[in-house]
């Protein structure tokens, strides 16, 4: 069976996630890749709702069929690393039904800083947070900040508001990550969503062009 | 026990545990609706809600389904196994629940398959799955594992109706509608009642399935298309 790539993007409610995958895909379409969304939720199917409405229906980057919500009997957190059974078997069916596909993407519903992806489910952990929390964040480490292949800093804009400061968490972010990378952004302004789409590119797709040009280069 | 024995019961123990991955914790069969509705308040509401699923769905659907498949699957009668799996198929009218249930069959086939080697129906089975003969239904999946294993067709049985009505007891407890000293009380009252499910369905058919919960059917019907939830029907 084809193994199509998969990044999972995990962090606290409201630290912009959904959105986070509303800006990237996006920005993965207009460079040719084709991409599904499955959101794990603690209580409804309203991000899965949401951003098939937003992606799929009114902008048909992807069929609607591709944004697949899983309900996770509130243990969000079990359902991406202890037991991503329910994760496995939708990927797998997705994997068997949709093998052109270059991307999924795997969204975890909102929870604590300890949030991992299992390897097994994931190829790629971004893990999300964002400015309002304060700028501690970086500093209070947990798992999910530690470990994460990507950290990605959101809500930049509102640093000055909830007094938080961005050089802290940088300084921070950079001393607890050591040599592993982080960015920050702003989802709703769609400001630093390249970089984090460059870095999907890169670390995930090995900068392999889109299965959907390779396809159309082998015909011509 | 000589050590085999014991090696025997913590097999069953494995596999029965709420911490083996098949994803059952995002289950509620059908209770979240009933919840939501305020038609369940008390404990006694929850016991008689498991009792139905088990005396009047579970019995005669998966746990006849489980003691053929087994009884197959010990013979090496992959057919057999195969015809459980498309019957007990059948008997399941709701999507979300169909669905679930092949899930987390096809991930404990793979899981065990994983530590259990050169058993050949387990890898017919799998295989048989790839090739879309069979669904991967939990119950065949499970009777499938617990014959890799050696576990008993009526060990198998319980161990179902056990890791089911956990399930619902941990659903309950995530939902607040009990506290988790009441979870173990419920867990105990309900044991008399998968014992004789357990021995009334051992021996049966699989042309003697039947399954009559029609209000049950309309909840977990009402759940799959719940707007907001916690819990996969």
């Amino acid at each position: 069976m084809v193994h199509i790539p998969r990044v999972g993007i995990g962090g606290p409610v409201g630290s912009g996630k959904s959105m986070l995958i509303e800006r990237l895909v996006p920005t993965l379409a207009q460079n040719g890749y084709s991409v599904s969304i499955i959101s794990n939720d603690v209580i409804s199917k309203e991000d899965a709702d949401r951003m098939r409405d937003n992606l799929a229906t009114k902008r048909g980057l992807l069929p609607e069929n591709l944004v697949i919500g899983l309900a996770t009997g509130g243990c969000p957190h079990t359902a991406v690393r202890e037991d991503p059974s329910m994760n496995l078997s939708v990927i797998e069916e997705m994997e068997a039904e949709h093998p052109d596909l270059d991307l999924i993407i795997i969204e975890s519903g909102g929870d604590n800083i300890t949030t991992t992806f299992s390897p097994i489910l994931a190829d790629y952990f971004i893990y999300i947070i964002d400015v309002a929390g304060g700028d501690k964040y970086p500093r209070k480490g947990g798992l999910g900040i530690e470990s994460c292949d990507l950290l990605v800093i959101n809500k930049i804009d509102l640093a000055g508001l909830v007094g938080a400061d961005l050089k802290v968490m940088e300084k921070d972010a950079s001393r607890i990550r050591r040599d592993r990378p982080f960015e920050f952004i702003n989802c709703r302004a769609n400001e630093g969503i390249t970089k984090v789409a460059k870095h999907i590119i890169h670390d995930v797709l090995l900068d392999a062009r889109p299965k959907s040009e390779i396809r159309q280069r082998a015909r011509s | 026990m000589d050590t085999d024995e014991i090696e025997q019961e913590l097999d069953a123990m494995q596999i029965s545990d709420s911490f083996f991955p098949t994803g059952a914790f995002a289950t509620s069969n059908g209770l979240e609706y009933l919840f939501t509705q305020k038609d369940i308040r008390r404990k006694a509401d929850l016991i008689e809600m498991i009792r139905v699923s088990i005396v009047q769905q579970m019995g005669p659907t998966d746990c006849i389904a489980l003691a053929y498949a087994l009884e197959n699957s010990n013979r090496g009668n992959l057919d057999g196994v195969i015809q459980a799996d498309n019957t007990v198929f059948a008997t399941k009218p709701v999507k979300e629940i169909r669905d679930a249930s092949t899930r987390s069959g096809i991930q404990m086939i793979r899981c065990v398959a994983g530590f259990v080697s050169h058993n050949k129906i387990l890898s017919s089975y799998q295989d048989s799955i790839l090739e879309k003969r069979a669904h991967g239904i939990f119950p065949v999946a499970f009777a499938v594992c617990c014959s890799a294993l050696g576990i008993k067709k009526e060990k198998g049985m319980a161990m179902l109706l056990y890791g089911f009505s956990v399930a619902v007891v941990g659903a309950a407890l995530r939902l607040g509608l009990i506290q988790h000293f009441d979870g173990q009380k419920i867990i105990h009252e309900i044991k008399p009642v998968i014992a004789k499910a357990v021995k009334d369905n051992s021996d049966r058919s699989l042309l003697e399935m039947w399954q009559f919960a029609p209000q049950m059917d309309i909840i977990q019907m009402s759940h799959e298309k719940m707007d907001s939830k916690m819990f996969i029907t």
